[in-house]
């Protein structure tokens, strides 16, 4: 094996979009978290930084719009590969990123690699955890846009209700509840678990740059996707993968640009744990 | 005399009218003179703006019985730009019996009286509104206009409506007899973005909802929260505001355990009770709290669970590399 072998593992389209879905979120969490932490100091420091109110109001608008603009490109993307590539992979087979009968034995044999009873399961192009985080990610985008919609248009929203329900259904009071929990949910799972996994494993640290520069090196592709590696060793198909490794500026580059919002993210769990942990001590003393 | 002026009147009117004139310049030059002779602004400021003649002095309330302690500096401009800082306000006009003092005077003087001369409709609002008689029946004192009027650095200083000290100050003078409905604002859109320190005439503060010195229970129509007023309350700031928009809860009560409590209460009591629960299934609130549990039950699963998960693979893959059983580049 030839250490400087490289492969395209995302696409120039796909690394957009995750770098417009990157800005957006830090954008997001950056104006709409201190309204949540409202109680705590960093959290007014975070807002008056983000230009108070309304400016961090239209910023988390403006985010929200880049967000649905990075969820309409995906469906456009998605839309081109069933309907004129006529690509069913992407529903079903080791290319789909929904769940198939051989992620839930990875994550059997995951189980049992952490009890030390087996040795690590090989995985496909996917990781399971991968594709919870990219279901997450859809079902969080959705929930997130329509209660957000909700609470950017309330009078219009709540025209919609029938006027029977509306005694009973409060739809911005419940936009509301969804929006700040699944926010909470988003947040603290990106900062937390998404880096963890993608990046601050021991075998990635400090970060994992194949979504940035688009490349992952045959030794590291092996070793991580052993599946997917011999799949397409076997296809042939590893060959037309094959580039150019990332030069010394783009991996900087990604460095740059990636770490800066690392430590942003980890900065803000810290504060929002704390805070959570402060607010649970005093409801409870 | 009178005769004269009569005819005088009839014969040219434009006499008349001079001396009408002429008495009406008499009676205000005699009325100025009479300013001449009692205190002008200026003399009392003579020391209240003087460090070295006027110091601090602890005072008690004579209402409340709070001890103080105040500032004899009298802050001009802060005066001068709070609601009653006009030019055609004297410091006696309040300050009545300096009235006809001059230099020293009596180091403790009487209260001033906000309601008796000038604010006698207002007070009267205040002071025979409902809430007061409420808080009457509730055996709690009710505030005086100093209290809630109260300027940053002194009671001197009444803030205008729309000052932001004076926005932000009314939040807390009724969340701190209202607690639980204080938290609950706190809880929602309107009271995070005051909470954050954007307490402008464009965001809900209570008062805005509530009304400031009529205040009467939501379900009372008269109410500024009333089936016959909360559209035009609401539509201030919401424009187009319907029936089904006015319906929203300002007072979530997911986060307040007596909720809870009452909810389980009405649950033990539904056989001899069932309208009591009836009618907490029936509130929007139910539907928002559910929620808010289911979520607080996603959230807690899904950062244990793959909090778990991240630790466990962490320490298995330096377990692995350690043994050098997996990792490649040990092979190498
Ligand atoms: C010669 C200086 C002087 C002048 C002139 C003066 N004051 Fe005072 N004033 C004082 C001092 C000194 C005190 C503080 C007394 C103390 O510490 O007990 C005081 C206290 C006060 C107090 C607080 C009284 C209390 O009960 O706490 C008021 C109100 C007041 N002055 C208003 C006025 C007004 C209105 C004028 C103009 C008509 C005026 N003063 C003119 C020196 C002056
Ligand atoms: C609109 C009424 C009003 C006017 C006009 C007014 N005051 Fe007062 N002043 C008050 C009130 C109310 C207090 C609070 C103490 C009390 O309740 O007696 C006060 C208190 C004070 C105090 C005591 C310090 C404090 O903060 O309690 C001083 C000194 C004083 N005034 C001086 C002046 C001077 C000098 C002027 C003229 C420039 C003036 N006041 C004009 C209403 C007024
Ligand atoms: C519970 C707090 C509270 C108390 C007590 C209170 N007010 Fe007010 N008052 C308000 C609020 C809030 C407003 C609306 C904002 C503003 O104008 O400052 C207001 C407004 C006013 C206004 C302006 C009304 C208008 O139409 O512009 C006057 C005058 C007034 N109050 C006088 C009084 C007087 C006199 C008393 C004592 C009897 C008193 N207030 C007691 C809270 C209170
Ligand atoms: C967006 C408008 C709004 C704001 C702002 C608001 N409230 Fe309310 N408040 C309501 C409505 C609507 C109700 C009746 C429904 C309910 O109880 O949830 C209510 C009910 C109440 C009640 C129970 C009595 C009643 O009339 O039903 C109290 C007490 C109260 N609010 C106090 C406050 C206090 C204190 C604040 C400020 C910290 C505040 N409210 C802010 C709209 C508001
Ligand atoms: C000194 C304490 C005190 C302050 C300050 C106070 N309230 Fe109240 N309020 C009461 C009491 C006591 C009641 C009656 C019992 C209850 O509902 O808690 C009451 C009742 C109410 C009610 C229900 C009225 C009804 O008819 O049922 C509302 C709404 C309300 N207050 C709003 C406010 C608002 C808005 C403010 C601020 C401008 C305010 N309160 C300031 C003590 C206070
Ligand atoms: C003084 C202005 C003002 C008044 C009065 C007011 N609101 Fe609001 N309200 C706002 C502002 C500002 C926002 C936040 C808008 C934004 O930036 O998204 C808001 C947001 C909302 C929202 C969406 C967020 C949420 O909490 O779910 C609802 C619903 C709402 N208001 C309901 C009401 C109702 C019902 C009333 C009348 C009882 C009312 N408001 C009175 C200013 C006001």
């Amino acid at each position: 094996m030839t250490n400087d072998n490289h492969f395209l593992r995302f696409s120039l389209f796909h690394r957009f979009s995750h770098f417009l879905v990157i800005i957006s979120f830090f954008g997001l969490v950056l104006t709409g978290m201190p309204l949540v932490f409202k109680d705590y100091g960093w959290a007014h420091w975070l807002y008056g930084v983000m230009g108070g109110y309304p400016t961090a109001g239209n910023i988390h608008r403006i985010c929200a719009l880049i967000t649905f603009f990075a969820a309409f490109l995906h469906f456009a993307f998605l839309s081109v590969q069933t309907l004129v590539k006529k690509d069913r992979g992407i529903f079903w087979g080791p290319d789909s990123l929904l769940i198939q009968p051989k992620d839930l034995l990875n994550i059997l044999g995951d189980v049992l690699w952490f009890f030390r009873l087996g040795s690590r399961p090989k995985y496909d192009r996917w990781i399971y955890w991968e594709k919870m985080e990219y279901l997450s990610l859809m079902w969080g985008t959705f929930v997130m846009a329509s209660t957000g919609f909700v609470l950017w248009f309330p009078v219009q929203a709540t025209s919609l209700v029938p006027a029977k329900l509306a005694a009973i259904i409060d739809l911005p009071s419940l936009a509301l509840v969804a929006h700040r929990y699944e926010a909470l949910l988003a947040a603290g799972f990106i900062f937390t678990i998404h880096f963890f996994h993608t990046h601050l494993l021991p075998e990635n640290i400090p970060m994992d740059e194949a979504m940035f520069t688009g490349r992952i090196s045959e030794e590291h592709m092996s070793h991580e996707r052993g599946v997917y590696y011999e799949r397409l060793k076997e296809s042939g198909d590893l060959e037309s993968l094959k580039v150019r490794p990332a030069g010394c500026g783009g991996s900087l580059f990604s460095k740059i640009l990636g770490i800066p919002f690392l430590v942003i993210g980890l900065l803000m769990v810290g504060f929002m744990l704390s805070s959570l942990i402060i607010s649970l001590v005093d409801m409870c003393c | 005399m009178a005769s004269i002026l009569y005819t005088l009147g009839a014969v040219n009117s434009k006499i008349s009218r001079f001396l009408f004139v002429a008495c009406l310049v008499v009676l205000f030059f005699a009325a100025s003179i009479n300013y001449l002779y009692s205190q002008e602004n200026g003399d009392c400021l003579e020391c209240h703006t003087d460090p070295s003649k006027v110091d601090v002095k602890v005072r008690v309330d004579h209402v409340t019985g709070e001890v103080e302690i105040v500032s004899m500096l009298v802050d001009e401009d802060a005066f001068h730009s709070s609601a009653h800082g006009g030019e055609d306000f004297y410091c006696i006009d309040c300050h009545a019996d300096l009235e006809e003092s001059e230099g020293e005077h009596n180091p403790n003087l009487q209260p001033v009286d906000c309601i008796t001369f000038c604010n006698d409709d207002p007070g009267a609002e205040f002071l025979e509104g409902s809430h007061v008689k409420l808080m009457k029946e509730n055996d709690v004192q009710p505030p005086t206009c100093k209290y809630c009027h109260a300027g940053v650095k002194s009671k001197r200083d009444v803030p205008k409506a729309d000052d932001l000290y004076h926005r932000k100050d009314t939040i807390d003078k009724c969340g701190g007899c209202h607690e639980e409905f204080y938290y609950s604002y706190r809880n929602n859109l309107h009271g995070q973005v005051t909470a954050l320190g954007h307490v402008d005439t464009d965001i809900a503060t209570c008062v805005d909802c509530h009304g400031q010195h009529t205040i009467l229970n939501s379900s009372d129509s008269e109410s500024t929260l009333g089936a016959d007023n909360v559209i035009e309350t609401c539509s201030v700031c919401h424009p187009g505001a319907n029936d089904n928009f006015v319906k929203h809860v300002a007072h979530p009560k997911y986060k307040n355990i007596a909720y809870y409590k009452s909810v389980f209460g009405a649950v033990k009591d539904i056989r001899k009770d069932p309208e009591r629960i009836s009618g907490i299934v029936k509130s929007p609130q139910m539907i928002i709290t559910i929620l808010f549990v289911v979520y607080v039950g996603i959230l807690v699963m899904t950062f244990s669970g793959f909090g778990m998960h991240s630790v466990l693979t962490w320490l298995s893959t330096i377990l692995d590399e350690r043994k050098g059983k997996e990792s490649k580049h040990d092979k190498r």
